[in-house]
């Protein structure tokens, strides 16, 4: 059974609030683009990591369950961009 | 059997089938009228032959699944049913009430027929599937509440398991969106609105509770696998049901004066709805893979896995095809919806209760399974209502496809009756397709009455 | 079987299995050694069911987005990105919150756990309060899911995630009620975990919410 020490989560918390932090200054400043948008949606891509593989356990569970989690986000993050690409037309 | 009352459920079954006879020889009235339009005018006329043919769907499956809660319950919740005395005694009203209602469609006028039921006191005619004279529906609501009584008690004084309370839930579903057929607003939009809430919610919905549960409740006993894995399934797959179902809704509401996000919500979440189907299907044939004995009802299980596979692709796979609003904005009140519409019923509904009939008529008649040549007769009219609805369905299709092409795509829409006569030899093909499944289900009927060597249960 | 005599026996398509043991048992207490998501295995069927959707649901408003590009950059000015940003603090740790119960019960410590949970569900709370307050700002000037196509994917795409949020609530308050009177053990928590699990999917759907529909234009 895998144990996951307290301090390590905590740490894992850290960098989740200061990543949403960013997402939030972003949003603040009025940043708006193409390279904000493919940034915004890789600080999400690295948050859903972080949840997935420390929060939900996902590490211990195999490449099959990490794999789907990994692929929904490059599936949805990937035709959100499509999608935000096709509006700058 | 294993508790005495459950032979209750043998009139409910034969009255099932009979009206199964009753529909077909309607619908291929109908089918005939489709190409010769003055086949039996006046005497039938189509719209008297519809109603027929559509209420006498509605009320043998109701049958079935009335057997089936009787069939089942009783062994589910290892107790007696509450009162056998009531459930006789409900299967001849609502049999003599549904029998004078289809002799009313048939030998009067239906502006008669609200005349003489006092329609005007209580409105409640004059929709589709809900053309029943208020006094008639009223009959039903009594039946149900009854049947919902006998039941309930049944579970509350024994054993509750997942499949008797999913049944329970997705029966008392059925009664209360029944209700919705009393509703009848002046408003057309709203009428609209809320006649969805009866046939959506039902078979897109509730309905779909009650066939998890039955089949459920076949598959435990045919293989034998653990209660928990299946009840597990069926849970998962109920889930997935109200989950699609119930913002699927939506579906029916793109084009009737609706607000327009409705055709968003109602594509996105009916987009979904086959999963519920798909888990069905894998479900069925995972249990039977992974059973744990050699069931001696052959035909049973081939009903169980036919169940899931043609509910898939007929609610599933042809529901889908044309539920998107920007497919539907063409294809709405065509072919292609008869042509899902009688997959879909075959499939998931008519399947399910000739599901349980199979795996439960011969207990009732006191063996574990029915001998091998009746087994195999019946397995061949399973083929032959099977296939042949795979046929009436792909002939609807390309029925459906050409009209909407016809009528309402390219440069030159053709007017309705044009386009039906266009489509006219599909029109022919299913009719041949229809006679067809009527000798699957002289097959099916005979299959009762073959003799032979039988298992004790 | 039947041995197929005569005129043609119709297909059973299915082959003769060797009879096998039981190859589904309920679910084993606790061991997740390596295969397999923590909790019950029904859940993460759930998970992956819900996770669809919303995703289903974040592409049909991106591709209706991108033909309404000015008023959906405009209508999102309106949104309050602080109670957006807020609530995702929050969200994440009330699932830093979980994670400690989770790792409490591990060690037995069956009321620790329930007091982490119950800081998870007042968090949660909290979201839910903040969300009502964005509603009742909208609904108050007057916006509706007919203003727009951005406001009407906005309320419906926040208030489904907020269903799942009291669904999560409601989950996480019967899994608490269990540990408190040491229902769970080291040994056996399996409900801990399936609860946990379903909580995780709810902050990590408002991961994506948040910066598509908050942020990013």
């Amino acid at each position: 059974m895998h144990f996951q020490s307290n301090r390590f989560s905590t740490h894992v918390w850290l960098i989740l609030t200061v990543l949403t932090i960013a997402t939030f200054s972003i949003g603040e400043a009025g940043l708006a683009g193409k390279g904000i948008m493919l940034s915004l949606l890789a600080i999400a891509f690295i948050k859903g990591q972080l949840v997935a593989n420390y929060f939900m356990g996902l590490r211990q569970a195999g490449w099959f369950w990490r794999g789907i989690i990994i692929g929904y986000f490059l599936v949805v993050g990937g035709m959100i961009t499509v999608a935000y690409l096709i509006g700058l037309k | 059997m294993q508790y005495k009352s459950q032979a209750v459920a043998k009139p409910y079954f034969i009255a099932a089938i009979g009206l199964f006879i009753g529909q077909i020889l309607f619908g291929l009235i109908m089918g005939l009228q489709y190409v010769v339009g003055d086949f039996m005018f006046p005497a039938i006329p189509f719209n008297a032959a519809r109603m027929v043919h559509t209420n006498l769907l509605i009320v043998w499956l109701l049958f079935g699944f009335m057997g089936a809660a009787y069939y089942l319950v009783p062994e589910e919740s290892e107790t007696e049913l509450f009162s056998p005395k009531l459930a006789i005694t409900m299967f001849w009203i609502f049999l003599v009430a549904g029998a004078l209602t289809i002799v009313g469609y048939l030998a009067v006028p239906y502006a008669t027929l609200a005349k003489i039921t006092m329609n005007s006191l209580f409105p409640t005619m004059g929709r589709e599937f809900l053309e029943q004279p208020t006094i008639t529906k009223l009959g039903i609501v009594v039946v149900a509440l009854a049947f919902l009584f006998n039941i309930g008690m049944t579970v509350l004084k024994g054993r509750k398991t997942a499949i008797s309370l999913v049944l329970l839930l997705g029966l008392l579903g059925l009664a209360v969106f029944f209700l919705f057929s009393f509703y009848n607003p002046d408003n057309l939009v709203k009428d609209k609105y809320f006649w969805w809430w009866v046939v959506h919610l039902w078979v897109e919905g509730v309905w779909e509770l009650i066939l998890g549960a039955i089949l459920a409740f076949v598959l435990i006993k045919i293989t034998g696998v653990d209660r928990e894995v299946v009840e597990k399934w069926l849970y998962v797959i109920i889930t997935m049901t109200l989950i699609t179902g119930i913002i699927g809704t939506g579906h029916h509401y793109y084009w009737i004066g609706t607000p327009g996000y409705w055709q968003v919500w109602g594509s996105i979440f009916s987009a979904l709805e086959p999963i519920p189907f798909f888990m069905l299907t894998i479900f069925a044939f995972n249990m039977v893979n992974k059973r744990r004995r050699e069931h001696p009802n052959k035909a049973a299980t081939l009903w169980a896995l036919g169940t899931g596979v043609m509910a898939f692709l007929g609610a599933g796979v042809w529901g889908f095809l044309h539920t998107l609003a920007p497919v539907n904005y063409y294809t709405h009140g065509t072919q292609l919806t008869a042509a899902h519409g009688h997959m879909a019923f075959y499939g998931a509904y008519v399947m399910v209760v000739l599901t349980i009939i199979s795996y439960a008529m011969p207990v009732l008649r006191g063996r574990a399974a029915n001998c091998e040549k009746a087994q195999v007769v019946e397995m061949w009219s399973f083929w032959l209502m099977t296939v042949s609805i795979v046929f009436i369905t792909l002939f609807l299709t390309g029925a459906g496809i050409l009209q909407t092409w016809l009528q309402r795509m390219g440069d030159h829409p053709m007017s309705f009756m044009d386009a039906q006569n266009a489509i006219a030899i599909f029109y022919w093909m299913r009719e041949g397709s229809g006679l067809v499944f009527l000798i699957g289900l002289a097959t099916y009927v005979t299959s009762f009455f073959i003799k032979g060597e039988t298992k004790a249960i | 079987m039947f041995s197929r005599k005569g005129g043609g026996a119709p297909l059973l398509f299915y082959r003769e299995f060797p009879n096998m043991t039981a190859s589904a048992t309920p679910e084993e207490t606790c061991s997740q050694e390596t295969d397999g998501p923590p909790g019950d295995l029904a859940i993460w069927i759930f998970i992956l069911a819900e996770m669809l959707v919303f995703g289903v649901m974040f592409l049909v408003y991106a591709f209706t987005r991108a033909n309404q590009v000015e008023l959906f950059n405009a209508s999102q000015l309106t949104l309050s990105r602080t109670a957006g940003a807020v609530n995702t603090l929050v969200l994440i740790t009330s699932s830093y919150c979980v994670v400690r119960a989770v790792s409490a019960i591990k060690q037995g410590m069956s009321h620790l756990c329930a007091n982490w949970l119950s800081g998870a569900i007042l968090l949660g709370g909290l979201f839910t309060s903040i969300k009502l307050w964005e509603f009742s700002e909208k609904f108050s000037a007057g916006i509706s899911l007919e203003s727009n196509d951005f406001f009407m994917f906005y309320l419906m795409l926040t208030f489904f995630h907020f269903m799942h949020v009291l669904m999560g609530m409601t989950i996480l308050a019967f899994v608490t009620a269990k540990a408190r009177r040491g229902g769970y053990s080291a040994q056996n928590h399996v409900g801990v975990e399936t609860g946990a699990s379903f909580w995780h999917m709810v902050d990590l759907l408002w991961i994506i919410l948040f910066p598509l529909v908050y942020v990013i234009r």
